[in-house]
């Protein structure tokens, strides 16, 4: 049998080709892992790496985290937490579909968000954050940065221009989520990082600030930042990208030149993917991700059209609903790897009630309803998963938020998140329908 | 080497692009192939897997033995050796073996004229007198299920070679730990992987072991056309699982031989099975063919209601088919593991409805005795 060492594909341009197509291919052939011969990557599961002699072991350690001096061609590897061939696999596809420079893998999604505004602030900076984001973000603004003399500023940043009101010389990080969790407010990418620019035009190096921008309601597949002018996307990959529910992961994509510091702080802090999970969202989560979207975002857009024409729903966010505030802006700005617009999986309304309580009232009797005697939806916070998931972020992923605060975080007690799934959007209107025939408002 | 060491070591070399430790899952089910008629020697996930060749080898190694060959399950495995045997051929099976096998050759190869004669087979002369024209294989269990009688593996084996037959041996009970039948020139060992050498009770697996080219080839060739061949996943499982087998059995043996001390001085039972017990009528030569009397007792409580009363109230042995991990796990062969013999054939091999057979685990012995003694209160 001859053995062909030298493989052919290396040369191959993979940008040339559509998107789709790159999230499945990626990179798995490669000089820095021979696994050009299997069709599927194995499951790398060693905790640590035969080293061949000491010289190589110190060699490894002095190149770890040192990419911008050695390249990072063929990576000794060491120990997993430093790292290991799948999640490295992975991370250069999620490289590819955000059209970031490099991505980083963590263990969940917070893992990533801590890592990303780790690297990028120390004590005595400042962070202008929007209004409403996932609940466990503001809880580490809230319960951890003070701690670390970190200072968030909660603004509405759906107006831009309100990011000069509090901007000043210890401003590093503009942080937010479009759409955000769970209110899906959107946020003009291009104006903001263009107002960042701008402010950034005369600052030192080390003072600049960074946008970053946590696109996991989104997914690539909905909308890329970076395009847009964005320095860094999060994502909690164990949503939208890893698709099944199976995994919690995390990435950070970005610039090259921060990479270093984020393997430090990820061998140090050792928030690290498991490579199994890296693996099935390799293997299963990123390919199947065009298909998985496309299809929920043409059920989401049923669901929102059904939703805001009843008589029982007071109102209906979703990006691709005409009557919605921030339709124009979510057209330019979500839009998916074919050019056409794509508002997404996720939507938020409120039931009707003469009074906020029993507006909410009318809300918890619906999802009690739906736990109970519903087939295709299930009361559960995560999304982006295979199966429709319905919540109430104010009594569950947003419960760190005191109910006299609601309000500012852009929270309605009486909201509920939908995530729509994989399921025939006929069954889901069904559904959906008998539990709203099934409140007495 | 020595037991651990190779159980550790063999087949597991650092993977070689990466140097990982641990033998990667590999998972997949097709290979790239470079040109026409060129590969690395891997086309097809049913035929080859590299993680499947890590366990293959690493058995193999355990067993003395040069060729392991993995299925799916250990049934898998136990067909493929019968298919080593053609239509119009004679087998002489162990009369007491495990009810799947009995059921798999009665039922199945029959169907196929495979002819088989059940015979008690640790009397040579019964093996002896047997031997047909067409007789192809000598197939048997020692120690077998449940009633733990042992066979001589070295004179069956002999016997075979005179006769120029097959002797083909199900060494599931003792694992390679505590008897190595190739050793005592028998021609192929099966497992039930699914038992001692996974040993966590997570993963349905057999394998086939030999030393002969020839018969490795036709088993290969077997396990790819017929295709019961185990998961990556699984493999890798058990590779993790062989690593601690020397430990287990360890303990399993130690636990098992203080339990069957105990149970046959109480006055509730009426008849313990265990090999090292010097009433057992194999103990002599289990000693001499093992190096340990493994794990599993059964136990005649001579009256049904007892032992229906003994399951009921025993917290730490579950009530369970298989056995083999470090659980400890109770059953009720009549009813269960050998519900299909016939009622005729399970008396005359001691296959009572007051018969228990215990899979001891590796608890604290304390508990596992304590647990014992407050069911039968
Ligand atoms: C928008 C958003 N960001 C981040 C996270 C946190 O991700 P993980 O749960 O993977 O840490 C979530 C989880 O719900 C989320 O919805
Ligand atoms: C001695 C023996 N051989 C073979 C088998 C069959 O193995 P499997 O269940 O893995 O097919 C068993 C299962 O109980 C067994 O006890």
């Amino acid at each position: 049998m001859k053995k062909n060492d030298e493989s052919k594909s290396i040369k191959i341009d993979e940008t040339k080709y559509s998107m789709d197509t790159q999230i499945i291919y990626g990179k798995n052939i490669s000089k820095k892992w021979d696994y050009s011969h299997h069709v599927t990557a194995p499951i790398s599961s060693s905790t640590t790496f035969r080293l061949d002699s000491v010289e190589r072991g110190a060699q490894g350690f002095q190149q770890f985290a040192n990419t911008e001096q050695f390249g990072e061609s063929s990576p000794i590897f060491i120990y997993d937490r430093l790292g290991e061939p799948n999640k490295d696999l992975l991370e250069e596809n999620l490289a590819y579909v955000e059209k970031g420079e490099m991505a980083l893998t963590f263990a969940t999604g917070m893992g990533a968000i801590s890592a990303v505004l780790g690297v990028l602030t120390s004590a005595g900076d400042e962070i202008i954050c929007h209004n409403t984001l996932y609940g466990c973000t503001i809880s580490l603004f809230d319960n951890w940065y003070p701690k670390y003399n970190i200072k968030v500023h909660y603004i509405d940043l759906t107006d831009t221009e309100n990011i000069r009101e509090l901007v000043n010389e210890n401003t590093r990080v503009i942080y937010f989520e479009s759409p955000a969790n769970p209110n899906l407010d959107i946020i003009d990418i291009k104006s903001v990082a263009k107002l960042v620019a701008g402010l950034n035009s005369g600052r030192e190096v080390n003072r600049k600030i960074s946008v970053v921008i946590d696109n996991t309601f989104s997914t690539p597949f909905c909308q890329r930042p970076i395009e847009l002018g964005a320095d860094f996307v999060v994502h909690s990959l164990t949503k939208g990208i890893g698709g099944f529910g199976t995994d919690m992961g995390g990435a950070v994509i970005g610039k090259k030149k921060y990479k270093d510091l984020l393997l430090l702080y990820r061998k140090d802090f050792g928030a690290v993917l498991n490579p199994k999970s890296a693996w099935g969202i390799l293997t299963y989560g990123l390919p199947s991700l065009s298909l998985r979207q496309r299809q929920q975002t043409n059920t989401a857009m049923r669901i929102a059209d059904y939703l805001s024409g009843h008589p029982k729903v007071e109102y209906v966010n979703y990006p691709g609903l005409k009557s919605y505030k921030f339709y124009d802006i979510a057209k330019t700005q979500m839009i998916d790897f074919d050019g056409n617009f794509a508002p997404g999986s996720m939507i938020y309304f409120s039931l009707k009630g003469k009074t906020p309580a029993e507006c909410k009232e009318n809300g918890r009797k619906f999802m009690d309803y739906i736990a109970g005697s519903v087939y295709t939806m299930t009361l559960a916070v995560s999304l982006g998963h295979t199966r429709t998931l319905i919540e109430h972020p104010a009594s569950m992923t947003h419960s760190v938020v005191p109910p006299e605060q609601l309000k500012d975080r852009g929270l309605d007690p009486g909201g509920v998140r939908l995530s729509i799934g994989l399921e025939n959007p006929d069954d889901l209107l069904m559904d959906l329908e008998e539990a709203l025939q099934n409140i007495n408002s | 080497m020595g037991f651990s060491t190779d159980a550790i070591h063999a087949g597991q070399e650092p993977e070689r692009a990466t140097g990982a430790l641990i033998t990667p899952i590999f998972m997949t089910t097709t290979y790239a192939q470079e040109e026409l008629g060129i590969n690395k020697g891997y086309e097809y996930g049913r035929r080859d897997n590299l993680t499947r060749a890590a366990l293959e080898k690493n058995i193999a190694v355990l067993e003395n033995g040069k060729y392991g060959i993995a299925f799916s399950s250990g049934l898998a495995a136990i067909s493929a050796v019968i298919h080593l045997v053609k239509a119009g051929e004679h087998v002489i099976v162990t009369d007491n073996v495990y009810g799947g096998t009995y059921r798999l050759f009665e039922k199945i190869m029959t169907g196929f004229n495979l002819q088989f004669s059940w015979v008690d087979v640790s009397s040579l002369e019964n093996v002896s007198s047997a031997i047909k024209e067409n007789t192809r294989m000598v197939y048997i269990e020692t120690p077998s299920n449940p009633t733990l009688n042992i066979t001589d593996i070295r004179s069956t084996a002999e016997l075979c070679k005179k006769n120029n037959l097959i002797c083909a041996v199900d060494n599931t009970f003792m694992s390679p730990y505590f008897q190595k039948p190739l050793n005592m020139n028998a021609d192929i060992v099966v497992h039930s992987s699914t038992k001692y050498l996974n040993g966590h009770s997570d993963v349905i697996g057999g394998i086939v072991i030999t030393n002969d080219k020839d018969t490795n080839k036709k088993l290969k060739f077997i396990q790819n056309a017929v295709g019961a061949v185990p998961s990556p996943f699984d493999c890798w499982l058990t590779l993790r699982s062989t690593k601690t087998l020397a430990l287990r059995m360890k303990q399993h043996n130690e636990n098992a031989v203080q339990i069957a001390d105990f149970l046959k001085n109480q006055n509730y039972v009426k008849h313990v099975y265990y090999p090292g017990l010097k009433s057992h009528p194999g103990y002599e030569l289990a000693k001499k063919q093992m190096t340990g009397f493994g794990g599993i007792i059964s136990v005649d409580f001579g009256e049904e209601e007892t032992a229906r009363r003994f399951i009921k109230k025993c917290k730490i042995f579950t009530l369970a088919e298989s056995l083999g991990g470090v659980e400890s796990l109770m059953s009720h062969p009549a009813t269960m593991s050998h519900a299909s013999v016939p009622p005729e054939r399970r008396e005359k091999m001691g296959i009572t409805n007051s018969l228990i057979r215990l899979s001891v685990g590796i608890e604290d012995i304390e508990d596992l005795l304590g647990d014992i003694d407050q069911a039968v209160q």
